[in-house]
């Protein structure tokens, strides 16, 4: 059993009452950066699933981040059907895209399967930015709804118009996300994932179809990522093709290796850590990339298991904080 | 009765034909060793039988069904467990994770399940961390459930991937050089293993090296040379096959 008032559970906590209780007390130019923080961890979770947890590294990401902001922006505007089933068909759209896209492409292993996935990320870029009729094109396309407001008792209603009650809307599909992995992660099949992401061969020899498996896993990232998606697009309003850029499937990849990929915080400690340097230092734009750039480099040569995974070796060491000493790199937590 | 049927098996690759025209079958609780020179097509033929590779002809059928040429996962559900030569398990798992993975081939418990943590969901966990001890305690590996998998001995590890096949319950086990890399006053710890999991009642098919092994544990053995079955019979009978000592020794040359 694990002690239950860790110091992580603890410190996680303080993370969680914090991010609620100070966001009033920021201007909208933090809160802002705040939300892209919330959206870009759930992005980083839902990559972390399918490379951290089950092994299969996938540029792939911004397609399904792309595919999850269209499908609701144009469901939600071309449609007229409401914020909920808009939302609802943006991530049955992306899981299907993620299916379909997975058959062909978790039957290829190691490099093969990262190329296939930069491809399909790629061609959607193009896509979308090509498709003038259906998507606006390089115009992007506008007038994307926040959510509908939510009925309260006492006849008071929940309005999403502000910029606040965006982050704590956003801020609670994040947390619903990472309990959603955080379960996944811990339970037997997740157990078998991660299994494949040690052995393939030999979880497929103890009688475990990898190729279902892996396509549950690659089905799940998309659509949690096509979730991300939708809620930017109604954050954001308008979106354009720069978001189907694959790029942004990159900058995510270096957030969950600086977080540290294969834990269940890192992937939020590495995209506010990546998103907010920047922020502070007051960068031009394209500098970040390059920022991002050392920033990554630096950590996969000194620490390949990120800020995350690093602690997680450091702290037994000095005196056992975290009860027993836990096996492996998989930790759960 | 019969469990295994291998008829007329070939296996080509390119022009080497590494398993050619083999015919054998096992029986039901009896314990069958496969020897041969090294490069005899031992493995190939364990391949086979899983589904790594795919037979160029010939058939198996096991338990009644035929499975030539199909996947691992499925061999495995049908009921054949294998270790592997290089000594196979999670190693940055805990012992007990191993074993709980073992089982991944019965668990039932979905995504909804898993996420929702609903009470079966809970039970089947239960269920299998259970299961995960018992065989721990079989295979004499009790105390060791924490310990990450990688940081024990090789005669540990060996046990530990015997138990992880173990605990699926499979009704046919192949173990590929179960005593390879493992010190000598070890190996009859092993070979206790063995014995104890055949009369357990799992029927055992073994790929060995060390003779006086499998001369004592064997019910029947096969010999393979280049691909062929060069012999078959009792551990006395294959002992006095000239064929094999012909296989084994080279050729007495005549003076």
């Amino acid at each position: 059993m694990r002690k239950l008032y860790s110091l992580e559970r603890v410190s996680w906590l303080f993370v969680l009452i914090l991010a609620i209780v100070v966001p009033p007390i920021l201007g909208g130019y933090l809160t802002s950066i705040l939300i892209l923080i919330c959206i870009w961890s759930m992005m980083c979770i839902s990559l972390n699933l399918i490379y951290g947890y089950t092994g299969q590294l996938s540029l792939g990401h911004s397609a399904f981040l792309a595919l999850g902001a269209y499908s609701f922006g144009l469901v939600a505007v071309k449609l007229h059907i409401g914020f909920w089933p808009a939302f609802l068909a943006a991530a049955v759209i992306t899981g299907l895209f993620g299916f379909l896209i997975g058959i062909p492409a978790l039957k290829l292993r190691g490099h093969f399967f990262v190329l296939v996935t930069l491809g399909f990320a790629v061609t959607i870029g193009v896509i979308v930015l090509a498709w003038v009729d259906f998507t606006g094109g390089a115009n992007g396309l506008a007038g994307i709804p926040r959510p509908d407001p939510i009925p309260l008792p006492w006849g008071v209603k929940f309005r999403f118009d502000s910029l606040l009650h965006m982050y704590y809307f956003v801020l609670l599909f994040l947390i619903l996300t990472a309990g959603f992995c955080h379960r996944l992660v811990s339970s037997l099949l997740g157990k078998t994932f991660i299994a494949i992401c040690h052995d393939e061969n030999l979880t497929e020899s103890l009688g475990v179809n990898t190729m279902s498996r892996k396509l549950l896993s690659f089905t799940i990232s998309a659509m949690l990522a096509g979730v991300a998606g939708a809620l930017y697009a109604s954050y954001n309003a308008v979106i354009s093709p720069e978001i189907a850029h694959f790029t942004r499937g990159t900058d995510v990849l270096a957030y969950l290796i600086v977080g540290g990929s294969a834990t269940m915080t890192g992937p939020i400690v590495g995209t506010f850590v990546l998103v907010a340097i920047p922020e502070v230092l007051q960068v031009v734009p394209y500098l970040k990339t390059l920022i991002n750039g050392v920033i990554l480099m630096l950590f996969i040569v000194f620490l390949p298991s990120g800020i995350i995974g690093g602690f997680k070796t450091i702290l037994p060491k000095l005196g056992g904080l975290r009860g027993r000493p836990r096996a492996g790199e998989h930790d759960i937590a | 009765m019969t469990l295994l049927e291998v008829s007329s098996l070939n296996k080509r690759f390119g022009g080497l034909m590494a398993v050619s025209d083999v015919n054998f079958s096992i029986q039901s609780g009896e314990l069958l060793s496969i020897i041969g020179p090294n490069g005899a097509g031992k493995t190939t033929l364990f391949n086979l039988l899983t589904g790594i590779y795919r037979p160029t002809s010939g058939g198996i059928h096991f338990n009644g069904s035929d499975i030539t040429g199909c996947k691992p996962y499925q061999a495995a559900r049908y009921g054949i467990g294998r270790t592997f030569q290089r000594t196979t398990i999670f190693r940055k798992e805990t012992v007990l994770d191993n074993l709980v993975i073992g089982q991944s081939l019965h668990m039932k418990t979905g995504v909804w399940g898993s996420v929702l943590k609903t009470s079966a969901a809970r039970w089947e966990e239960q269920q299998i961390r259970e299961k995960a001890r018992e065989i721990l305690s079989f295979v004499g590996l009790t105390g060791s459930e924490d310990k990450t998998a990688g940081n024990l001995t090789e005669e540990a590890q060996k046990r530990l991937s015997i138990a992880m096949v173990l605990v699926a319950k499979p009704k046919l086990l192949l173990l590929d050089e179960p005593t390879g890399g493992v010190n000598l006053e070890e190996i009859g710890g092993l070979i206790e293993l063995v014995k104890k999991v055949q009369e357990s009642g799992v029927t055992i098919c073994l790929i060995e090296h060390k003779m006086r092994m499998v001369m004592s544990i064997s019910d029947r053995i096969i010999v393979l040379n280049y691909g062929k079955k060069i012999a078959e019979g009792t551990p006395n009978e294959v002992a006095s096959n000239g064929e094999v000592i012909k296989a084994y020794l080279g050729e007495r040359r005549v003076a």
